[in-house]
């Protein structure tokens, strides 16, 4: 799938490329794609190659071309918002707008082919009335649309965590960490609006949160968003765990409440995970 | 869910958690710290400044920036939590325990990292963090103050991973975990002090990218509360 993907996109260079600021994005994809044709032949289709950075920086595009949909259709929605935060989400649809424009203008500039804007639907349909709906009421109900909106957020944080060490740009790799703080700011300003609505919830991803529920079919949402947040083990060398128990010490009155240790830690989400997720909404 | 399951051999420790800072007897020749104007490369030997501590150069010494940010924050958060002012919510006291929590373990783990042995002294026995330049006495005090302490650390994050070497990638990995952490309790903070003061022109550009401090710009804004002692980011790798 990777293959054929890279494969295309080759295709879809020009012959002649103009002088692009995004050079470095566009020699990984030539490097990849030669590295990736005896791999793809030689090996089952289960050993996926790792992500170049034109997947890294097409996934983030999509990820980001969600949220812009989803606040520019929340915000278009009479009612749904409140009108104390319509200008929370203003800023929230201004920031993702310009993360969208920021990416497609690297594809743009190395020459790869741009992926179509989806016809995005939320409830889960696929834009197929006759589907079941995952998602009800996400833009006429506020709080099942703020926990859409916390998810893709949550999302967010892991999914830039995993794709921008792929970003093989220097600039783009720096401008992808500095977007990466702005969505965890995002999630947890969202979550903060859940918590002042009763719901059970941090401002970071924690095991005290309540579970958000959904049918099955839903579920790669919560997957991806929050799945695996609960890990305690940190990888100080490949293999070798960090001995938290050997060094974090705690007494009876000051105790460091559980759930601290993976809270501390925001986790990556791996990129098939995120994707299934992504799929959900287009 | 997995309260009684979960690291069961942190939770049976009985010792207390400032033990980390307390500082051995005979470590004083370890000091890991050194002081400047011990450079070999001075043509007239001077008398080491003992209030002079110059971070080392390479990764360790990120990740000593890194670990006197985490230092930093344990030291107000703890504050908080120890004696919270009057007009402090239940709600907002439950999250001091949590940033405390959350630094107590990045200060914790970043130290671990720098010397696993445990051996090395990171720090001079009265080298702390000041929190007399603030007013923690009251509940708009302790939020300015965290703020100010939250946004500097999560801006100081993003330029801080590229500096990693590629031989510590598991390291910037760790860092990098904690990163988006920080700019959680930034926004956490921002909204307690001013609800929807989250992400604001104040700390994002208008490029939808987080305004970014360099070591030198986050150890000058610091240096007020490190004082007597003066530390010095010259061998650090420098921002591109």
């Amino acid at each position: 799938m990777k293959l054929i993907s890279i494969l295309d996109q080759l295709a879809a260079t020009p012959a002649i490329a103009a002088p692009a600021p995004r050079r470095a994005l566009l020699a990984q994809l030539g490097r990849a794609a030669v590295a990736a044709l005896p791999l793809g032949v030689a090996l089952p289709a289960a050993a996926a190659p790792a992500d170049t950075s034109f997947d890294a920086v097409t996934q983030l595009l999509q990820l980001e071309r969600t949220q812009v949909a989803l606040y520019t259709q929340a915000l278009a929605a009479a009612g749904l918002i409140p009108v104390a935060q319509t200008a929370d989400f203003q800023r929230l649809l201004a920031h993702q707008t310009q993360h969208a424009a920021l990416l497609l203008k690297a594809l743009q500039d190395a020459g790869a082919l741009v992926p179509a804007l989806p016809q995005f639907d939320f409830s889960g349909k696929h834009n197929v009335a006759a589907n079941p709906e995952l998602f009800p009421n996400v833009l006429t109900n506020y709080d099942a649309f703020l926990a859409v909106a916390q998810q893709l957020e949550d999302l967010s944080v892991r999914l830039y965590q995993t794709q921008t060490v792929n970003i093989n740009d220097p600039q783009l790799f720096r401008a992808a960490l500095r977007i990466h703080a702005v969505e965890a700011q995002h999630s947890a300003h969202i979550r903060g609006l859940r918590k002042g609505r009763g719901a059970v919830v941090q401002n970071w991803p924690s095991e005290e949160d309540a579970a958000i529920v959904r049918p099955t079919a839903a579920q790669a949402l919560t997957a991806a968003a929050t799945g695996g947040e609960e890990n305690g083990v940190q990888y100080v060398t490949p293999g070798v765990p960090v001995p938290f128990a050997s060094f974090l010490l705690i007494s009876s009155n000051t105790a460091i409440h559980d759930p601290a240790l993976a809270e501390s830690f925001d986790e990556p989400v791996s990129s098939a995970v995120a994707q299934t997720a992504l799929n959900l909404f287009v | 869910m997995s309260d009684h399951t979960f690291l069961p051999a942190w939770r049976e420790q009985s010792l207390g958690r400032r033990v980390f800072l307390r500082v051995s007897a005979a470590s004083a020749a370890s000091v890991a710290l050194i002081a400047a104007g011990c450079s070999g490369t001075t043509t007239t030997p001077t008398a080491a400044d003992p209030y002079q501590l110059a971070l080392p150069a390479g990764d360790s010494g990120l990740l000593y920036y890194a670990y006197l940010m985490a230092l930093a924050q344990v030291t107000l958060y703890q504050k908080v939590v120890d004696a919270p002012p009057t007009d402090l919510t239940t709600t907002e006291r439950a999250v001091f325990a949590d940033l405390r929590d959350h630094e107590v373990v990045h200060q914790k783990t970043i130290a671990y990292l720098i010397d696993p042995t445990g051996a090395t002294q990171l720090a001079p026995t009265d080298f702390a963090f000041s929190l007399s330049k603030f007013t923690l006495t009251t509940r708009a005090g302790v939020l300015a103050a965290s703020q100010q302490i939250a946004d500097l650390v999560a801006a100081a994050y993003p330029v801080l991973l590229p500096l990693f070497t590629s031989s510590s990638a598991p390291q910037r990995t760790i860092l990098l975990k904690m990163s988006s952490v920080q700019a959680r309790q930034a926004a956490a903070v921002r909204d307690m002090l001013t609800p929807g003061s989250f992400a604001n022109s104040d700390v994002v550009g208008s490029n939808g990218q987080l305004l970014t401090k360099t070591p030198t710009e986050v150890i000058t804004a610091l240096a007020p509360y490190f004082a007597p002692y003066v530390i010095s980011v010259a061998s650090l790798a420098v921002p591109v």
